[in-house]
């Protein structure tokens, strides 16, 4: 580390390097403004990934017991393998608690980047009939913003990132800057045409975060398979690889890793955030980085915990929470809900070779949309990401040669899964918890969220339709289910501090910034209003260019 | 959302903590060329993380790219779980269940120390299952034929073994009153499942799976007419995958 690194005061202080940290560290530090990222794990390179290695390299071939011991929260993950495990939180370290009946799953990483080294991809805009929700079934409030603030921001975004995908003119699911779709193979092809003759619905290849052509200097993607493990084409949008590299680049930006921020430290007489306090990762330091302004970007429940843990005297229910909404209407889409079956007639034989495309399809919202009128059991929707290809048959009958035959004959599967719109709920919260701490000494959350019914409607009834579209299509062998996951299993976690115009019920103003607090941003998924029920990371990156060109307009109108 | 044959496995009996990855992923030869291009673009990244604080700790063995199947072939390999009786009872197991045909079984593919390992680090609930599903197997061998079930012929194992590997329904000559359930499938069905995965997860099992030979490049076609069988329009050689060689 330089030795100024900790003595100058920077114009911003980017609290988080995942996918919205990176975008807020690019976007200021292209402007001219002097930025530091402060992210709590340790930076990445390439020459860990390991997307090409066989699993029968792996002493366990994928469950070390390594995960149980260190990370039996994080294990529940997909992504989460005796590949990468270390990119993970250790939740002996990093413990939170929940009420008893109320369960939580916080799947995260500390590392440069966060989360989108690992990340499902799934890239989709929201439409004004997600931002304008509540005007129309009266639940809760509207977004204090609309589709067309946020179009131009969502261009940006993706322009840069590299999404394919295939234009549908759905209104429900607004067309984007695409890159070419990645193909279907013969059984989502049949499961599309069926979906709209039978039922007039848009099933589209997933739009995904994956080059399809080379695009920005990255690669076109090679079809290995788990961008989860990595990527040495950085062919699926990773931050470090990207807005973390454009930042430094521009000679504005300083990186500084293995910093654990504990709280906001405030210039009580100006009411100005002036830095932030972390402790250093391995030695247990406590030191401080000044800044004109602090935009927190280390994942909704992270930023709202950093929040909670830096009052004052002026401040005492935590930072940026006169409105005391800070920590609450916490949301994590519900999945549960979905069928499976098989196309018998399809005779492609499974294939352990490339290529594996790292994508599936996506059924597009068609419950409670202004076509299909007003559902009588529930509001707000779904959307279904799932995929149908030949695979192993594992499970066959029999033993011996026959045995082994089967396996290698296959089943040609189809599978429909849905994410839920998580309703807005001020009772789903997170709040510090006075007798835990983490190993840092930092005060740690207590995370409290449970379902409601209307999410249990909500996948009761996706359950069912799924099982329609897949016998529609001709599938066999359909088996549901309706149950709905335990909070957090979406990985989808947004709000707790919600954006709005009236301070008095929101914790940002339209563009992150605090009510309270003039130059205190938090431009990550903290700010949503309500969930949506498409994956929220693309609209985490948009809000959050949206808030950085609000902050540097305000730079240069010397506001700040 | 990835259909893994995991879900078939799950289905087929209660899994251990978490299966092995079946279905690995791989690279053809033609892509791994391109990647290395860009790869080594890549590293000029240099400068980008000269403040960053070097900590070599934190890597996963596999990131370390440490060879963790040795053990396996290791001459003085001693079973870290299961008894001499039990491994040798697995090993018969193994032969039966996935026997070498054109191609090596799970006994080649050593999948009784896979699942020794896998049983070692398991919670005893787990292994206790396992214990008891040898011992069921070999207690209606000694009924049967009054020996242990290593010590049977292939045809007489094959005779033990095959009622318990076909799914079940009410008999219709039973009536209401017979009970055709039968714990054996159960019992089997455990064992089945992890030797399937111990087999299909080695380096034998992808190979028996195809691995480096036709590439896949015939599933996803946007194909016009999905009843028909789908034929790749062109397959240059040079797509056949490949398989890199162990070091």
């Amino acid at each position: 580390m330089r030795q100024d690194a900790l003595t100058q005061t920077y114009d911003a202080i980017v609290v988080g390097s995942g996918a919205t940290g990176g975008w807020a560290a690019k976007r200021l530090s292209e402007a001219g403004l002097k930025v530091a990222i402060v992210e709590a794990g340790r930076a990445v390179t390439p020459k860990e990934f390991t997307e090409h290695m066989p699993a029968y390299m792996l002493k366990y071939r994928g469950h070390t017991p390594e995960i149980m011991r260190t990370r039996p929260i994080q294990r529940a993950c997909y992504a989460c393998m005796e590949y990468n495990y270390e990119w993970f939180v250790n939740d002996l370290e990093n413990p939170y608690s929940t009420p008893a009946d109320r369960p939580f799953t916080w799947q995260r990483l500390r590392i440069l980047g966060g989360r989108s080294l690992v990340w499902g991809r799934q890239s989709y805009r929201l439409s004004d009939v997600d931002f304008k929700a509540a005007s129309r079934d009266g639940y809760d409030v509207d977004w204090p913003f609309g589709y067309a603030d946020l179009a131009p921001y969502y261009d940006i975004v993706e322009r840069y990132v590299g999404i394919s995908g295939k234009a549908e003119h759905d209104e429900m699911l607004p067309d984007g800057q695409f890159l070419p779709p990645m193909k279907m193979t013969c059984g989502e092809v049949r499961l599309r045409d069926s979906v709209k003759k039978t039922f007039g619905r848009t099933l589209t290849i997933g739009r995904t975060a994956i080059l399809t052509q080379d695009h920005n200097g990255r690669a076109a993607c090679h079809a290995c398979g788990p961008c989860e493990r990595g990527c040495m084409t950085f062919s699926y949008f990773s931050s470090p690889f990207t807005t973390v590299k454009d930042a430094l680049a521009t000679g504005n930006c300083t990186l500084i890793t293995d910093a654990i921020v504990s709280h906001i430290d405030m210039d009580a007489r100006a009411n100005k955030a002036q830095g932030v306090t972390f402790i250093n990762r391995t030695t247990k330091e406590s030191k401080q980085v000044r800044g004109k302004a602090v935009i927190l970007c280390a994942q909704a429940m992270e930023s709202t915990r950093i929040l909670l843990n830096s009052s004052t005297v002026e401040n005492s229910k935590g930072l940026a929470n006169s409105s005391g909404m800070l920590g609450h209407y916490l949301m994590d889409h519900c999945v549960g809900g979905g069928a499976s079956g098989a196309f018998e007639d399809l005779k492609t034989l499974p294939n352990v070779n490339p290529p594996h495309r790292p994508n599936g399809i996506y059924v597009v919202r068609f419950r409670n949309t202004p076509k299909s009128g007003k559902h009588p059991h529930f509001i707000r929707g779904y959307g279904m990401q799932g995929g149908s290809a030949p695979d192993f048959n594992m499970g066959a009958s029999g033993i011996g040669a026959e045995y082994k035959k089967a396996v290698k004959q296959g089943t040609y599967g189809v599978s429909l899964g849905a994410f839920g719109e998580s309703l807005a709920n001020f009772d789903n919260f997170c709040e510090i918890d006075p007798n835990l701490k983490d190993a840092w000494g930092i005060p740690a959350l207590r995370i409290s969220m449970a379902h409601g019914k209307n999410e249990h409607a909500l996948m009761r009834d996706a359950g069912g339709a799924a099982a329609e579209m897949l016998e529609a299509a001709g599938a066999k062998d359909i088996q549901l289910t309706t149950g709905v996951e335990m909070p957090g299993m979406a990985i989808h976690e947004v709000g707790t501090a919600r954006m709005g115009n009236d301070p008095k019920k929101s914790v940002l103003n339209p563009f992150c910034q605090s009510h309270d607090i003039a130059n205190l941003v938090v431009a990550d998924g903290s700010g949503f209003v309500s969930s949506g029920c498409q994956n929220p990371t693309l609209t985490m990156m948009a809000i959050c260019v949206r808030a950085c060109d609000h902050l540097i307009d305000r730079f240069k109108r010397n506001e700040v | 959302m990835r259909l893994l044959s995991l879900e078939a496995m799950q289905s087929a009996a209660e899994p251990p903590d978490r299966l092995p990855i079946i279905n690995q992923p791989l690279i053809n030869r033609r892509d791994l060329l391109r990647a290395a291009l860009f790869a080594s673009a890549a590293s000029a990244l240099g400068p980008a993380f000269s403040l960053a604080q070097a900590v070599e700790s934190g890597l996963t063995p596999a990131a370390k790219r440490e060879d963790g199947s040795k053990f396996l072939t290791d001459p003085n390999w001693k079973a870290a779980f299961l008894n001499d009786h039990q491994n040798e009872t697995l090993i018969a197991l193994s032969d039966v269940i996935i026997p070498a045909t054109d191609t090596p079984g799970a006994k080649e593919a050593l999948a009784n120390r896979f699942i020794d390992l896998i049983l070692s680090v398991q919670p005893a609930e787990f292994q206790q299952q396992f214990v008891e599903a040898l011992a069921f197997i070999d207690t209606a061998s000694q009924e049967q034929y009054s020996k242990d079930f290593r010590a049977l012929a292939l045809d007489e194992q094959v005779w033990l073994l095959t009622p318990w590997a076909y799914p079940r329904k009410p008999s219709r000559w039973g009536g209401e009153h017979e009970d055709n359930s039968d714990p054996g499938q159960k019992h089997f069905g455990r064992v089945k499942a992890l030797i399937a995965g111990a087999y299909y997860s080695s380096e034998i099992g992808q190979d028996e799976l195809g691995w480096g030979k036709n590439s896949n490049d015939d599933l996803y076609t946007d194909c016009a007419s999905p009843t028909a069988t789908p034929k790749p329009v062109h397959t240059p050689a040079h797509t056949t995958a490949h398989k890199p060689t162990r070091k």
